[in-house]
C-alpha cells in the first residue's frame, strides 16, 4: 500500500486549495450536526418534561392541555381512580391544573410581546414532579398570589423576576417568589402559581385543563386509564404524560429536521463538488507522480486507494472542524414557539455521540462521493504517458 | 478576440473543472432562492395584509375571548366603517385527524364584506347565508378532503368538545396572495347557540375595517381606550402589526435561515474561489510568456476577471432557470395546496431571482480578485520559469 504519509504531505503542499475544501465540507458538517443538535434538544426538552410513571387526563378530543376544559368535580374522581400513588400525607399524589397563555412585554425587545404558559397546580405538584427544584426563593404558598418562575424566562419579560410583582390579568397581579429548574424541560419556560388564584384571575372557577396523576408504577397504568376512560359519558383522555410531551415535540422536532436535512442536502452537493475540483486537480498535477509510483509497481487499485483515502481524509478535517464548531452551540439558547401551546419554549443544542458521529461519518462520505472519480482518473492512469510528460 | 471569448475559452480548458464549478453554482444558486422563497412565503400574510383592517383581541391572552356586546360598541367609534367577528373553533375531520386546517366560526351577516378578499360565487354565499348549518371552504381544502357543494360533513370539535354537522355551500378563493385557501367557515350563530350559558355570547377577535389606514394607530388606541375601565381589555393592532406578532413567535427560526442562506452564499465562493485559484496558478506559465509578448498586468486581470465572471454568470443562470420551474411549478404547488395554513403563496418572488442571479456574478468577481491581483503582481522572468 502507498502510505499515507504522502497524502498527508501532499495535502499540505497546497493549502489554500486544501483549506478552502476543508471549510466547504465544515459548514456543511456544522449545519448536519446542529440541525440534528437542536431536534435533540427540543426531543430532550419536551421528553424531560413527561414521566412514564405518570399519566394525563385530558378532555377527549383535545391534543392539548390549552384547548381542554373538564369540570373540577371529575379532578377528584379520576384523583380516586386505581393505580394512583399516595403520598405520605395520606392525599393522592396528583395534580388538576389550568392552563393559559399570557403575552408580557419583552425586556431586550421595547413594545415587543411574546406568549408564555402559565399554569395553575396543586400543592402536590413537588411529588407528582420530582425533577422540579426550587433553586433560589421558595415556593409559592398555596391560596395566595405568590408564582413561582421557570429559570430560563427568568429576566426575559418585564416584571418576571424573582421579587418582582407583574399582572396576570387586569387588577390580578403575582409576586414571583421563587425560580425553579427541572432538568431542562419545557417546564422551565413557564410560570407557575396556585390553581385556585390562577383560574380566579382568568375568571374560570370549577374548571381545570388536565389532571396529572403518579401512579403506583407505569405498569398500573392500564388499570387507571380503563378506570377512568370507562364511563364514556364523562368524555375523558388518558396518556402516559412520557407520550403527550412526546406528540408536543414530534411535530416541531420532526420540521427542524426537515429544513436541516433539506439544507445538508443542497449544501452537501456544493461541498462534495469542491471536494472533486480538489481532486481533480491533485490527480491532474502529479500526473509524473503517479506515473512513478505504477512504474515502481504500485497497481491501479492502489493508486485508486490511495487517493481515495487523501479524498476521505480531506473530507474527515472538514468533519472535524465542522463537528468542534457546532459543538460550540452548546452555549446558544433558541427560543421558538412550541406549536402545540403557542407559548414559546427555550432550547438547547443537544450533542450525542451519535450526532457527532454520523455528521463526521457524513463528512467522510463527501470525501469518498467528491474523490471517487478523480481517484478512477489517477488509477487509469498509463505509466509510460504519464512519465513523458 | 474579445475577453468573453477569451474566458469562455480559458474556462472551457479543463471540462470537467467547468461542469463541476458550474453545477456547484447552480446548486448553490437553487438552495438560495429556496431559502429566500420559504422566508417570503412565511412573512407573506404580513406583507399582504390589508391596510385598512384592525384585529381587536382580549389583552391578556389570546386563548381568552370578549363579550359579544363588544362589536356593537366598537361599530359605534369615530373611523370604524364595519366590523365582523369570529372565533377559533379548533375541529378535526375525523377520518383524518392528523390533518390540520383551520376552523372558524364567523359572523356570516357581515364576514365577507370586512373580509373582502375571501371570494364566494354570489349564488352559493346567498345559499350559505340561508343555511344554519352552512359552512364555505377554502378550495385547497375542497381539494384535500374530495369535498363538494352539498356534502354533508361532521367535524369533531376540540375545544368545543362534541360531534358538529355541517352542510358544504360554498367555495371560496382568494383575491390577495395572504389568503389561507384551506379554511373552513361557518356560522357564528350555529356554534353559540348549543353551548352552555357559560360560554355563550363571546368572541374570540374582532374585524374592523376603517375609513382611512393613516389613521389606524388613532382608531386603535381609541378602541382600546374605550374599553380601559372595563373588565376585560382589548389589544387592537392593525392586521399587519397582528401577522407580525404571530411570526415573531417563529424570529428564531427565520433568523437561523437567514444565517443558512448566507453560509450557501460562502460555499458557492468557496468552490468558485477554488476553480479560478487553480486555473490561474497552473496557467502561471502563459501569463509569462503574455507579458513577455507586451500584454500588460491589467490585461491578465481582464482576462482572469472576465473568465471568473462568465462561470459566475453562467453558473447563476443556470440555476435561477433550474430554481423557478421547480418552486414554482414543483414544490411551491405542492405546499401551496397541502399546506396552505402555511404557506398561502409560495413562489420565487422575481427580485429574489434577479438577486440570486447578480450574487453569483458579483461573488465570483469578488473571489477572483485576489488571484487577478496576485498574478497582475508576476514578475515575467519568475512566471517563466515556473512549470505547470
Amino acid at each position: 500500500m502507498i502510505p499515507v504519509a504522502y497524502n498527508v504531505r501532499s495535502l499540505f503542499v497546497r493549502k489554500a486549495t486544501t483549506i478552502a475544501t476543508v471549510l466547504g465540507v465544515a459548514l456543511v458538517v456544522f449545519v448536519l450536526a446542529a440541525s440534528q443538535m437542536l431536534a435533540q434538544g427540543i426531543r430532550r426538552t419536551m421528553g424531560n418534561s413527561g414521566d412514564a410513571e405518570s399519566a394525563i387526563v385530558l378532555r377527549k378530543g383535545s391534543d392539548a392541555e390549552l384547548s381542554s376544559n373538564l369540570e373540577n368535580n371529575l379532578v377528584s374522581l379520576i384523583k380516586a381512580a386505581p393505580g394512583v400513588k399516595v403520598g405520605e400525607g395520606g392525599a393522592p399524589i396528583a395534580s388538576g391544573e389550568i392552563v393559559v397563555v399570557i403575552a408580557p412585554q419583552l425586556v431586550d425587545q421595547p413594545g415587543q410581546v411574546a406568549n408564555v404558559l402559565v399554569r395553575g397546580v396543586a400543592a402536590e405538584v413537588y411529588a407528582l414532579r420530582p425533577q422540579v427544584h426550587i433553586v433560589e426563593g421558595h415556593a409559592a404558598k398555596p391560596g395566595t398570589n405568590e408564582v413561582v418562575i421557570g429559570k430560563r424566562i427568568r429576566g426575559k419579560f418585564t416584571g418576571i423576576d424573582l421579587g418582582s410583582t407583574f399582572e396576570l390579568n387586569k387588577n390580578r397581579p403575582a409576586t414571583v417568589v421563587g425560580v425553579f429548574e427541572s432538568g431542562g424541560s419545557s417546564f422551565e419556560s413557564e410560570v407557575w402559581g396556585d390553581v385556585d388564584t390562577v383560574r380566579a384571575a382568568f375568571g374560570r372557577n370549577g374548571i381545570v385543563s388536565s389532571v396529572t396523576v403518579r401512579l403506583l408504577s407505569a405498569a398500573n397504568y392500564d388499570v387507571f386509564a380503563a378506570e377512568v376512560e370507562h364511563d364514556k359519558q364523562l368524555g375523558l383522555k388518558v396518556q402516559r404524560e412520557s407520550d403527550y410531551y412526546e406528540k408536543q415535540s414530534e411535530g416541531t422536532s420532526k420540521f427542524i429536521s426537515f429544513l436541516g436535512s433539506a439544507i445538508v442536502f443542497f449544501f452537501s452537493v456544493g461541498a462534495m463538488i469542491g471536494a472533486a475540483i480538489t481532486m481533480y486537480a491533485a490527480v491532474a498535477n502529479r500526473r509524473r507522480e503517479i506515473g512513478t509510483l505504477r512504474a515502481l509497481g504500485f497497481s491501479g487499485g492502489q493508486v485508486l486507494v490511495s487517493f481515495l483515502l487523501e479524498a476521505v481524509l480531506l473530507a474527515l478535517l472538514g468533519g472535524a472542524v465542522g463537528v468542534v464548531a457546532s459543538l460550540s452551540m452548546m452555549w446558544v439558547e433558541f427560543t421558538m414557539m412550541n406549536f402545540a401551546t403557542w407559548s414559546e419554549v427555550v432550547f438547547n443544542f443537544v450533542p450525542t455521540v451519535k450526532i457527532i458521529v454520523t455528521a463526521l461519518l457524513a463528512g467522510g462520505l463527501m470525501g469518498v462521493l467528491g474523490g471517487f472519480l478523480p481517484a478512477v482518473r489517477a488509477a487509469r492512469t498509463s505509466p509510460l504517458v504519464a512519465m513523458r510528460d | 478576440m474579445t475577453i468573453v471569448g477569451i474566458g469562455l475559452r480559458n474556462a472551457w480548458r479543463n471540462k470537467i473543472r467547468a461542469v463541476l464549478t458550474l453545477i456547484g453554482v447552480a446548486v448553490a444558486v437553487i438552495a438560495f432562492l429556496f431559502l429566500r422563497t420559504i422566508l417570503s412565503a412565511w412573512t407573506t400574510g404580513a406583507d399582504n395584509a390589508a391596510k385598512d383592517r384592525l384585529a381587536t383581541r382580549h389583552k391578556v391572552t389570546f386563548v381568552m375571548s370578549l363579550p359579544l356586546r363588544y362589536v356593537d360598541h366598537i361599530r359605534t367609534i369615530p373611523g370604524v366603517k364595519a366590523a365582523s367577528y369570529a372565533n377559533w373553533f379548533g375541529a378535526k375531520n375525523p377520518n383524518a385527524e392528523d390533518q390540520f386546517f383551520a376552523t372558524i366560526a364567523v359572523d356570516s351577516k357581515t364576514f365577507l364584506d370586512v373580509s373582502d378578499e375571501t371570494v364566494v360565487p354570489p349564488d352559493q354565499k346567498e345559499h350559505w347565508l340561508g343555511d344554519r348549518r352552512g359552512a364555505i371552504i377554502g378550495d385547497h381544502l375542497a381539494k384535500q378532503f374530495g369535498w363538494k357543494v352539498g356534502d354533508k360533513v361532521t367535524l369533531e370539535g376540540s375545544i368545543y368538545p362534541g360531534d358538529w354537522e355541517f352542510v358544504i355551500d360554498g367555495i371560496y378563493t382568494a383575491a390577495r396572495r395572504s389568503v389561507d385557501r384551506s379554511t373552513f367557515f361557518f356560522h357564528w350563530d350555529y356554534m353559540n347557540e348549543s353551548l352552555s350559558a357559560a360560554q355563550k355570547d363571546r368572541v374570540g377577535w374582532v374585524m374592523t375595517r376603517i375609513d382611512d389606514p393613516s389613521h389606524a394607530a388613532d382608531i386603535a388606541k381609541r378602541i382600546d381606550d374605550s374599553f380601559a375601565d372595563q373588565e376585560t381589555q382589548t389589544l387592537t393592532m392593525s392586521e399587519r402589526a397582528m401577522n407580525t406578532s404571530f411570526l415573531g413567535m417563529f424570529s428564531a427560526i427565520l433568523k437561523a435561515m437567514n444565517y443558512v442562506s448566507i453560509v450557501i452564499l460562502v460555499i458557492m465562493g468557496l468552490i468558485l474561489g477554488n476553480t479560478i485559484a487553480m486555473g490561474v496558478r497552473e496557467r502561471t506559465h502563459e501569463y509569462g510568456v503574455l507579458r513577455a509578448i507586451g500584454f500588460k498586468p491589467k490585461h491578465l486581470v481582464a482576462f482572469i476577471l472576465g473568465e471568473a465572471v462568465l462561470i459566475g454568470a453562467i453558473g447563476g443562470l443556470v440555476g435561477v432557470l433550474v430554481a423557478v420551474p421547480f418552486i414554482n411549478q414543483g414544490v411551491g404547488r405542492y405546499l401551496e395546496e397541502n399546506m396552505s395554513g402555511f404557506f398561502p403563496y409560495f413562489r420565487v418572488a422575481p427580485h429574489d431571482a434577479i438577486l440570486a442571479g447578480l450574487l453569483a456574478l458579483g461573488l465570483a468577481a469578488l473571489v477572483a480578485a485576489i488571484p487577478a491581483y496576485q498574478a497582475s503582481k508576476l514578475n515575467t522572468i519568475d512566471a517563466l520559469r515556473r512549470v505547470g
